[in-house]
């Protein structure tokens, strides 16, 4: 067959198997494998391909920065950080109207700040914050919601593994990319907020009123944050001057937490042997996707597709944010069933390709930051639409009593505010790039 | 046998993320020398290419746990519109083709593995063969190979599955 043909067939197969609930790595895997197969005429060159696929891949240097992210992750919860910032940021807001899911949004960023995962974020302020929510007196729809969105805000904002995925495949600076981040995770927080804010004024009866605290009281539970930021600046900032590495950075960043956590007394034996089989599923479910993606991928460059794909599109004549317009609805549209990474590593090498022969008035490097930064906020979309949103699942599984339609009333006022937050991000690129042009 | 496998597994999980916490020790060790330098100190030599060996064992030492454990990542949107034949079908297929891939795998990975101990390749800067960090993560892929098979043979109905496992037939 021919490989053009060979290409584009791969895909309903591969996504019919992955709707057969075949993990998606391994989906990826076998089609990919079979498709080198056929486009190499014989096996030989694919079975000496397969020498190294798999301890070649585990044993890259910029992936093992997930691992690394996904322990520090699990590290600062140990040392109850997730805690310390909820207290931190109820403080200060709690008493408002809505201030009680406010602060677990404002505890969401700063923990996305020293997490690199949705999931993580979504799981661990959710044990803390939604006890609280409830007991002051809100809305199982605004609670879930809330949090499921706020959860997103742990790939959002840097660290960020699918945004060191996508910095691998676009062939783009780790620390840049982290950079250009910055801002729109914080705008996203601060759009949480103002729908918490919106949502209680329409319907005051969501949100329950907690008494403000004395200001020495604030103060000290300020205070207690001061080991996240420290080892936010530590990370981040050690990764963006060049000081280390950004898979050294993560390194850091995990010892760093792990200290913490043992003079905080988080390391008890059980804890850390759940928190090191959290890293261990963690990590193998990427890189089981990494894998996957590594050998489809060899597949669809022998086939010539992606760059047949891109000049096609090209030859079209479509306007440059007609294509990028396309390309984040498609998004959408699948992040509601396929899972966030999984997604990027199987269209990066297709549509970026795509996106670099457009002229959006940016140059090279910008315009791949800032379609990775777009493309970071569509997928992560997909964690909260119903009806495969992982963070809707994960929020839920700690409070059975709230049905699951409530949960999906509840997030999409978030949905709106991600969707209106994408379309500034499209129109001004400067939100996203200015901090490179400093 | 279900218990050794499981328990097997698990306890490579642990040893898998005890490597990456004895790596990130290491790292930070490094960067402590490099930044020392000027007293005499310096980085961990060859601290690059421990953390790639590393990270690989890791990651084989993590795969059969988290397939056991069923983490890997699936779209289960259509899954509850099948019958139950046709979902025992299914698992049997997504069972069948991981363990068939992986055996393949890790037979390519035995051979490769030879390449380099018959090629005498060194790594840049430590000078130790490659081989050995393909020795260090076979025994771990070889016991992925025991895992699927196993969890092939639960999901046939030919061992009993342990309880509580999270996607036992009926429950969903």
């Amino acid at each position: 067959m021919n490989p053009l043909l060979l290409a584009a067939w791969s895909m309903p197969v591969m996504l019919g198997l992955i709707f057969a609930r075949v993990p998606i790595g391994l989906s990826m895997l076998v089609v990919g494998l079979i498709g080198s197969w056929q486009v190499y005429g014989s096996a030989a060159p694919l079975l000496n391909q397969m020498k190294t696929l798999a301890y070649g891949q585990f044993s890259t240097h910029s992936l093992a920065i997930v691992p690394l992210f996904l322990l520090m992750g699990q590290f600062a919860s140990l040392g109850g950080m997730s805690q310390a910032l909820f207290k931190g940021a109820e403080a200060f807001i709690g008493h408002r109207k809505g201030g009680v899911a406010m602060a677990a949004i404002g505890a969401c960023a700063g923990f996305g700040s020293i997490c690199g995962s949705s999931l993580a974020t979504a799981a661990t302020m959710g044990q803390v914050a939604l006890p609280e929510l409830r007991r002051a007196g809100y809305a199982g729809s605004l609670a879930t919601g809330a949090l499921a969105a706020g959860g997103t805000l742990g790939i959002l904002i840097p660290p960020s593994i699918v945004l060191v995925i996508y910095a691998i495949l676009a062939e783009q600076n780790i620390a840049k990319m982290f950079a250009a981040a910055f801002i729109p995770g914080i705008l996203a927080a601060l759009g949480y907020m103002v729908v918490i804010d919106i949502v209680v004024r329409v319907n005051p009866k969501l949100a329950g009123q907690i008494e403000p605290l004395p200001w020495p009281e604030r103060w000290q539970a300020l205070a207690a944050v001061w080991p996240v930021l420290l080892i936010f600046v530590t990370v981040i900032g050690g990764i963006y001057s060049g000081i280390f590495t950004p898979t050294e950075g993560a390194a850091v960043g995990a010892a760093a937490t792990g200290v913490l956590a043992w003079i905080r007394g988080g390391l008890s034996r059980d804890k850390l042997l759940r928190a090191f089989e959290a890293t261990a599923s963690g990590t193998a479910m990427v890189f089981m996707i990494v894998l996957g993606a590594a050998a489809y991928n060899t597949f669809l460059a022998l086939s010539q597709l992606p760059q047949e794909l891109a000049s096609w599109v090209g030859g079209q004549g479509f306007g440059p944010f007609q294509v990028l317009w396309a390309i984040l609805v498609f998004y959408l549209v699948f992040g509601c069933v396929m899972d966030s990474l999984s997604m990027i590593l199987l269209t990066i090498p297709i549509f970026f390709p795509m996106i670099s022969g457009l002229d959006f008035g940016l140059t090279p490097e910008e315009t791949a930051i800032w379609f990775g930064i777009l493309v970071l906020i569509v997928v992560e979309v997909g964690l909260i639409t119903p009806p495969v949103g992982m963070n809707l699942f994960v929020i839920q599984s700690m409070a059975p009593d709230i049905p699951m339609r409530e949960t999906y009333r509840g997030v999409w006022p978030f949905v709106v505010s991600d969707l209106v937050r994408v379309a500034m991000l499209v129109m001004f690129p400067a939100i996203t790039l200015f901090v490179l042009r400093l | 046998m279900s218990n050794l496998i499981y328990g097997l597994s698990r306890a490579m999980a642990w040893f898998g993320a005890l490597v990456l916490t004895v790596l990130a020790a290491l790292t930070v060790t490094s960067i402590g020398g490099r930044a020392f330098s000027f007293a005499g100190l310096g980085p961990v030599p060859g601290d690059f290419e421990l953390v790639e060996a590393g990270t690989a064992l890791a990651v084989f030492c993590f795969l059969p746990w988290a397939h056991l454990k069923r983490s890997h990542a699936t779209v289960d949107i259509l899954w509850k519109a099948f019958s139950v034949r046709t979902r025992l079908a299914l698992d049997v297929l997504a069972e069948g083709l991981m363990l068939v891939v992986w055996l393949l795998l890790v037979w390519r990975m035995s051979i490769g593995m030879h390449d380099y101990y018959k090629n005498g390749e060194l790594t840049f800067i430590l000078q130790f063969p490659v081989w050995w960090g393909y020795a260090l993560s076979m025994p771990p892929a070889v016991v992925g190979c025991i895992a699927y098979l196993w969890r092939l043979l639960e999901t046939i109905g030919v061992v009993a599955t342990p309880p509580g496992d999270v996607a036992a037939y009926g429950v969903h």
